[in-house]
């Protein structure tokens, strides 16, 4: 597959299919790639891999969660090839492996969304940042159970992702009020709790999300009110920010800009959220703190998809 | 001095009495600090006892000693209380040349040895300026203290029993009484110990240290090595695993297998005296302990089949292995990580010596950043010096400041690098003392610091404070400021009663101050120190 049909596979995806994330979508195009690849060796195979992924990274989908994706992929790619001889069985074992992948990824925002709507009670107020489909498919399951809650979601400039959410949630039938990215500070005492996705969890157990977010903990933690962040294990990232300045360039802008002009007088997509400012982590892993050591959840995660077992035994076993 | 007597005096006595004696004296600072006196003084009676207890073991180690042996001890003991006089170790030397005729080579070479270490270190105290009344008075103080500790062992004789009975307690008093001078020496040097750190006194090694003249049969690159140790000429965890590993080479270089002796069994015996004896002249640091443990795990893994000089070679592979992986090839690893967050621009403070973090900032500087580093030292070693000249000879801009300058640069400083002794399981840092304030300084203005170790520096151990486990450094040191001609208002803390330096070497930071740990594995949160430790033992197992 050349560059031109690795971008447009991939943008397919993500056009059709609301509910997949970059991330996963960036792990089917890879699989993508290994089905129609001619290649013959496994060195081959991974420059293809390299390259499509590269391309994905120069499309103006955030790069944090394509970035984080194709790593465990990548990875897991390098671990199949050392169990089989023939090229052609390699192959097929990374084929199958990456199916079982998907499946587990695709499971894992239902069990962030069993674990995470148990914190909505009855007569909560949550604030919520930018668009998140966890964040959204756990508010969903929160109204079904039939619970009354209302949302407050920010505009989330320079997109205004902020409204889409809040049109999701009103056709659901949640009350939501849509205010002001500059409103955080206002709307702040009367929450009960933040709610946010994120584009990417580095090893420090920060998080990489919309621009707006760290805002938001830093008054969340002032107001002492607790900040939940609902993100997937696929998200976790081999990075370790000592703050904002320290975010690769590839993350805080788009591939477009980056290009192009003198990137100070360009506004930032991301920031950097430190671990002290998150109250929880949700994930399919299970409820983290943000001290927790995340690495070695990574090394779970791989255990779990080598040993071909739940993930739950491994964390069991584990501990 | 008479305040001293009467104390002594007052030993049997009960504490109503002393307090109500102290009622009525005087002495305002007496009642200042009416508790430590008390403290001070059923600490020597406990300690007493404890030296009775002590030498009752001596005597049954010493009648399984042969007699050559115990002669040898005593002639050591003399040898000792000549120290500091050079004319009476030369009339000795005459003296003993017929009973060295009579010991074995091995031995010889062992005393000759100790004779150099002993007349280095008269010429270190003749060094160190003493008037003359100094020395003449601390000859006196090891006459007595030998006095006292025959004295002790012939009491410790008679009764059979070694507890600590009244009638025992009397006997002790009445020793006290008749060697009135000995316990007063004995007490200014209980009265200079902080007694929140008393426990740490005990692994202090003293210059004039008399358990290290017991040991024998020790390899001269170990004695050599102690010396180092001793003097803090070998300084910094990374160099003094090195020097250990290079001595530990050349062990294992001049071994002989004494016949129906397996080579790995008998060099590991051969390794716990040698390492008692290191124990003994400064406690080891956790890269050591961990090094050593690595070489005793491989060691044992050596098919026993091979002949010696094939065991020889995988032994010394095995060190050279681990000296590479473990520890250059890791501060290659770290060097890389760290360079990818230093950019230009940066403003770097690192604290006191380290050729880890030496390592980085050249490494840096090689790759053309611009940034400059303030180096920030404390008395009273003053490592950063030598930081400093390093640094400098490489090219990179420096400033130098003290510790108590750290808040007032803080501000114009972008990272915070700092190096470690260990790393403890739950995340503290222990590093040499001042690092937790650098820390605590930088926390509070918000610049991410940086702590560089490898993984053979981390540690299974626990630690919230640097009271529980620490190291003990000269507290003659505090009173020596260099550089100036004066003596220090303080170099007479000995005669005053109510001063007591204290010299810690360590402290522990908490891993709220420490943004990240680099490991040549990854940049990882304080806390991942278990994980780390849980990975390695998977590795080795």
């Amino acid at each position: 597959m050349d560059g031109a049909k690795v971008r447009e596979f991939f943008c397919k995806i993500i056009r059709e299919d609301e509910d997949v994330s970059v991330g996963v979508a960036a792990i089917r195009t890879l699989m993508e790639i290994i089905k129609h690849s001619k290649s013959e060796t496994v060195q081959e195979l991974e420059t293809n891999l390299k390259d499509g992924i590269n391309v994905m990274k120069n499309t103006d989908y955030p790069v944090a969660a394509i970035n984080s994706g194709c790593e465990l992929f990548l990875r897991f790619i390098t671990l199949a090839a050392l169990d089989t001889r023939c090229f052609s069985d390699c192959k097929k074992i990374m084929l199958d492996r990456g199916h079982l992948f998907i499946k587990k990824l695709d499971e894992a925002r239902g069990k962030i969304v069993r674990l995470a709507s148990k914190f909505i009670e009855d007569g909560s107020k949550v604030l919520t940042h930018s668009r998140s489909r966890v964040v959204l498919q756990t508010l969903r399951k929160a109204h079904k159970q039939n619970k009354r809650f209302e949302v407050f979601v920010t505009i989330s400039a320079p997109d205004n992702s902020g409204k889409q959410m809040c049109k999701e949630l009103q056709a659901e039938g949640i009350p939501c009020t849509l205010i002001l990215d500059s409103a955080v500070g206002y709307i702040m005492e009367q929450v009960h709790f933040i709610m946010v996705g994120a584009e990417g969890v580095v090893e420090s157990g920060g998080i990489v999300n919309k621009v707006g977010s760290y805002t938001m903990a830093v008054c969340a933690k002032e107001m002492k009110k607790p900040f939940y962040v609902l993100t997937e294990s696929f998200k976790f990232s081999r990075l370790f920010p000592l703050g904002q300045q320290d975010l690769p360039e590839e993350y805080k802008f788009k591939s477009s800009v980056r290009k192009s002009s003198d990137l100070k007088k360009v506004h930032p997509l991301v920031d950097y959220t430190p671990p002290a400012y998150i109250t929880l982590l949700f994930t399919d892993l299970g409820i983290l703190t943000p001290s927790a050591p995340l690495s070695t959840y990574k090394n779970i995660i791989w255990k779990s998809i080598m040993n071909m077992t739940p993930i739950q035994d491994v964390l069991i076993m584990d501990h | 001095m008479d305040k001293m007597k009467s104390k002594a005096s007052t030993d049997g006595s009960t504490k109503k009495e002393k307090k109500n004696k102290r009622k009525q004296s005087k002495d305002s600072q007496d009642d200042v600090k009416p508790i430590s006196n008390e403290v001070s003084c059923e600490d020597n009676k406990n300690e007493l006892v404890d030296e009775k207890n002590d030498s009752t073991k001596n005597d049954a180690t010493a009648q399984k000693l042969s007699e050559k042996e115990l002669r040898r001890l005593e002639w050591e003991k003399k040898l000792q209380s000549q120290k500091g006089d050079k004319e009476v170790t030369t009339i000795s030397n005459t003296k003993t040349t017929q009973q060295q005729k009579q010991l074995s080579e091995k031995e010889l070479r062992k005393l000759e040895w100790e004779k150099k270490l002993q007349e280095q270190k008269a010429g270190d105290t003749a060094n160190s300026a003493l008037s003359k009344a100094e020395l003449k008075a601390k000859r006196r103080e090891q006459q007595e203290a030998q006095r006292q500790a025959k004295l002790a062992a012939e009491k410790a004789k008679k009764p059979p029993s070694t507890t600590p009975t009244k009638d025992t307690a009397k006997e002790v008093s009445k020793v006290e009484k008749k060697t009135v001078p000995k316990k007063e020496t004995k007490k200014i040097i209980d009265l200079h110990r902080v007694q929140l750190v008393q426990h740490l006194y005990a692994e202090m090694p003293q210059k004039q240290d008399s358990k290290l003249l017991v040991y024998n049969n020790i390899h001269p690159a170990f004695v050599k090595l102690g010396s180092q140790y001793l003097n803090k000429t070998i300084l910094g965890s990374n160099a003094r695993t090195l020097a250990l590993m290079a001595a530990l080479k050349r062990l294992i270089y001049d071994i002989q297998t004494p016949p129906k002796q397996e080579l790995c069994r008998y060099l590991e015996n051969v390794l716990q005296t040698c390492t008692n004896f290191l124990q003994n002249c400064r406690p080891f640091a956790v890269s050591m302990v961990n090094a050593l443990r690595n070489f005793k795990l491989h060691s044992t893994q050596i098919d026993t089949n091979l002949i010696d000089s094939e065991k020889k070679a995988r032994l010394q592979d095995i060190i050279d292995v681990y000296i590479n992986d473990d520890i250059y090839k890791a501060g290659d690893a770290i060097s890389l990580k760290v360079n990818e967050k230093i950019s230009d621009g940066d403003v770097i403070l690192i604290y006191g010596c380290s050729s880890l973090l030496k390592k980085i900032l050249v490494d840096a500087h090689k790759d053309g950043k611009k940034f400059k580093v303030i180096v920030a030292d404390c008395r009273p070693l003053l490592e950063g010096k030598e930081m400093l000249r390093r640094l400098v000879v490489a090219g990179i801009k420096c400033t130098y400041i003290f510790l108590n300058g750290a808040s007032y640069v803080m501000n114009s400083v972008t990272k915070v690098l700092l190096g470690a002794h260990a790393l403890l399981t739950n995340g503290y840092v222990m590093s040499r003392i001042g690092t937790a304030q650098i820390a605590l300084v930088a926390k509070a203005y918000n610049k991410p610091v940086l702590v560089c170790c490898e993984t053979y520096k981390f540690s299974e151990r626990v630690q919230t404070d640097s009271f529980v486990y620490n190291e003990i450094g000269d507290p003659d040191l505090l009173s020596k400021t260099p550089g100036t001609e004066d003596p220090s208002p303080l170099s007479k803390w000995k005669e005053n009663n109510k001063l007591t330096p204290l010299n810690l070497l360590y402290d522990v930071t908490p891993p709220d101050f420490v943004t990240a740990v680099v490991t040549e594995i990854a940049i990882l949160p304080c806390t991942s120190v278990p994980v780390v430790l849980r990975i390695n033992a998977i590795d080795t197992t």
